[in-house]
């Protein structure tokens, strides 16, 4: 977000209907300009970290300072963090927060990678490229239903944010296996998300799927998911049934992050704005790649 | 002591001229624009495109990366939008870039690999083609090119009828005696080999019971493979005389260096841009430093000099 607007907010306060008009256009014009402009690929940035909390056993919120990224990454973007370890390829995170001069980073240790990752503390530097991909867009969306699976949560907090300064109604529809993994729910709170929670064992919320819950819940204007497959597939099922566009931020294992090496693709239409210019197949399906026409793609595109 | 700025780090790979020994290995680098503002141009010799054939390929079913210690899984199996559309629709792109351009080849057919090998040589903006008779990620016959020395020689004989240019034959690990194939291809007519594509291997899901890849299996790549890809170079450069890109979990510049002892003229960085995208900078970087330092000033000067020398070989002193 640009220097300048935060220091507006921060001395004339983020209420108010004036101020609320004020940044609702600001990020109209934003997203407008943006939406025209070819992606970048991003750069090598060297960051320093600044904080590291361990959310949840396992669950590690990175904070780094990162003045240029944090001013030009967009809800649903990611960054590739190279984990400091040898002989291992950087690993593709969604930016979970971006405000003034810092970012942060919400991770799962699962690897060798993460593990890398996760032993860095305040004071250590991080090379990492990024923004890149493709975001979600936001553009006059006032009701919104925001579906999270595990760390899908990285991704979505940015959305949600943004939505809320623009007055959008957003529900947080998060699901996890415990609700000791149900982390970082304060931010929303304070967002002025409404939270409903579910947990596969039962110990917070509704027991089961977030899914579940989610088809419980009344119509919302749009959906965005960001999870696991499965959640994904059953968020775009539910949006079918209501007949609701739907963004998706898939998850997926990623090479290079750049587009070079087709290692992380998904079936779409090739009617679909995001389809990459191959050549016509006679199904009309052609493989994007999540990393760069994604990770965001609207429901109705795929053919998975 | 020689100067860094009088090291000439220049190869050449069988007709294929290089101001620096790196090329990017093919599939991991797209058409070079993808890394076009990440890494310094400095570093790359030449880049290798990822592979075409004759007709558009989707590939294999995801998941197609599995990352593994010390290395990487991958199963993409030779997606790409055929020959004739890429030539049509990209190639434009290369001749702006600051480095030299291989094709890749690839193919399921003697027939396939000679049409695919003359659209390319048609073009100037392509300097040398690799024919890639290794890939371990498409249903059976792929690979069985490379594993078998009397195929890849007619791959290689009908490459070499269509074209003048450098012709570079990419080699798997996956034989039982690698310089057997070597010296098939070069005697078929190649002018340079690249050695090694992908080791086999597969990972496994414990909480599915099935294999990770959506292929099943798929070549494995990193620093997982180097002690593997430098013997085969020390092997193949006593069985032949013309060129070789070492290439296999190359990082850094010690690990480079020991493929340029090994035997390669010019090596080929992969899997590593994934990890950093500025390694081909630092190996280059690096290397005229090494030289200076021991004031040598040319790559011939250390290529191949880990091999006996000819007296040790009489003695029978390596075994």
């Amino acid at each position: 977000m640009p220097r300048v607007l935060l220091d507006y907010i921060r001395y004339n306060g983020s209420g108010g209907k004036r101020v609320q008009a004020f940044l609702a256009d600001f990020y109209k014009n934003l997203e407008k300009k943006q939406a025209v402009q070819t992606i970048g690929r991003g750069r090598v940035h060297v960051v320093a970290v600044t904080d590291r909390k361990e959310a949840a056993p396992g669950i590690i919120v990175l904070g780094l300072f990162a003045p240029e990224l944090a001013a030009v990454t967009r809800p649903g973007q990611f960054v590739m963090a190279m984990p400091p370890c040898n002989g291992a390829a950087a690993v593709a995170l969604g930016v979970y927060q971006a405000c003034a001069d810092r970012i942060a980073l919400l991770f799962f240790v699962t690897g060798r990678r993460t593990r890398g990752l996760a032993m860095l503390v305040p004071g250590d530097t991080l090379e990492l490229f990024g923004p890149l991909g493709n975001g979600f867009i936001l553009d006059g969306l006032r009701d919104v239903a925001i579906v999270a699976g595990g760390v899908g949560i990285a991704s979505v907090l940015l959305p949600a944010i943004q939505l809320r300064r623009c007055g959008a109604r957003v529900r947080l529809f998060y699901g996890a296996r415990t609700a000791q993994r149900l982390v970082e729910r304060e931010r929303f709170a304070e967002a002025g998300c409404e939270i409903v929670a579910a947990t596969q064992d039962g110990s917070e919320g509704v027991r089961g799927y977030v899914t579940d819950a989610l088809r419980a819940a009344k119509r919302p204007e749009h959906v965005l998911a960001c999870g696991p497959t499965p959640m994904l597939r059953a968020t775009a099922e539910i949006a079918a049934e209501w007949n609701v566009s739907a963004q998706l931020a898939l998850e997926e294992t990623f090479g290079c992050g750049v587009g070079a090496c087709w290692g992380c693709v998904v079936p779409i239409a090739q009617s679909a704005g995001q389809a990459p210019p191959f050549p016509r197949r006679h199904d009309g399906v052609v493989y994007a790649r999540i990393c760069r026409e994604g990770p965001v793609f609207r429901a109705g595109d795929l053919r998975w | 002591m020689v100067s860094v700025s009088e090291v000439d780090l220049s190869v050449d790979v069988g007709g294929l001229h290089l101001r620096r020994p790196t090329l990017m290995a093919s599939g991991c680098y797209g058409s070079g624009e993808e890394f076009a503002l990440l890494a310094e141009p400095a570093g790359i010799g030449a880049i290798v495109l990822k592979s075409l054939t004759k007709e558009p390929r989707v590939g294999n079913p995801m998941p197609r990366l599995v990352h593994t210690p010390s290395g990487m899984l991958n199963a993409i199996g030779l997606a790409n939008p055929g020959v004739d559309w890429y030539l049509e629709h990209e190639a434009v792109k290369l001749s702006s870039l600051p480095y030299a351009i291989v094709g890749s080849v690839a193919g399921f057919s003697v027939d396939e690999y000679r049409y695919v090998c003359e659209r390319l040589a048609e073009r100037s903006e392509i300097a040398a083609i690799e024919l890639n008779v290794s890939c371990p990620n498409v249903a059976s016959e792929g690979e069985t090119f490379a594993c078998d020395p009397e195929l890849t020689a007619r791959v290689v004989r009908a490459a070499r009828a269509t074209t003048r240019k450098p012709l570079i034959v990419k080699l798997s690990p996956n034989v039982t005696d690698i310089t057997e194939v070597a010296r098939g291809a070069e005697a078929a007519g190649a002018d340079a080999l690249a050695i090694v594509n992908t080791v086999r291997g597969m990972a496994i899901d414990v909480e599915t019971w099935r294999p990770r890849l959506g292929n099943g299996a798929g070549g494995l790549s990193g620093p997982a493979i180097r002690p593997i890809a430098v013997l085969a170079v020390y092997e193949v450069a006593r069985a032949v005389r013309v060129p070789i890109v070492g290439q296999g979990g190359i990082e850094t510049l010690f690990d480079a260096l020991e493929f340029f002892l090994a035997g390669a003229s010019a090596i080929a960085i992969g899997t590593a841009n994934f990890g950093d995208p500025r390694v081909p900078e630092r190996i280059v970087t690096g290397l005229a430093e090494y030289l200076a330092e021991r004031g040598l000033n040319s790559m011939s000067e250390i290529v191949g000099k880990a091999q006996p020398s000819r007296a040790e070989r009489t003695w029978g002193a390596t075994g």
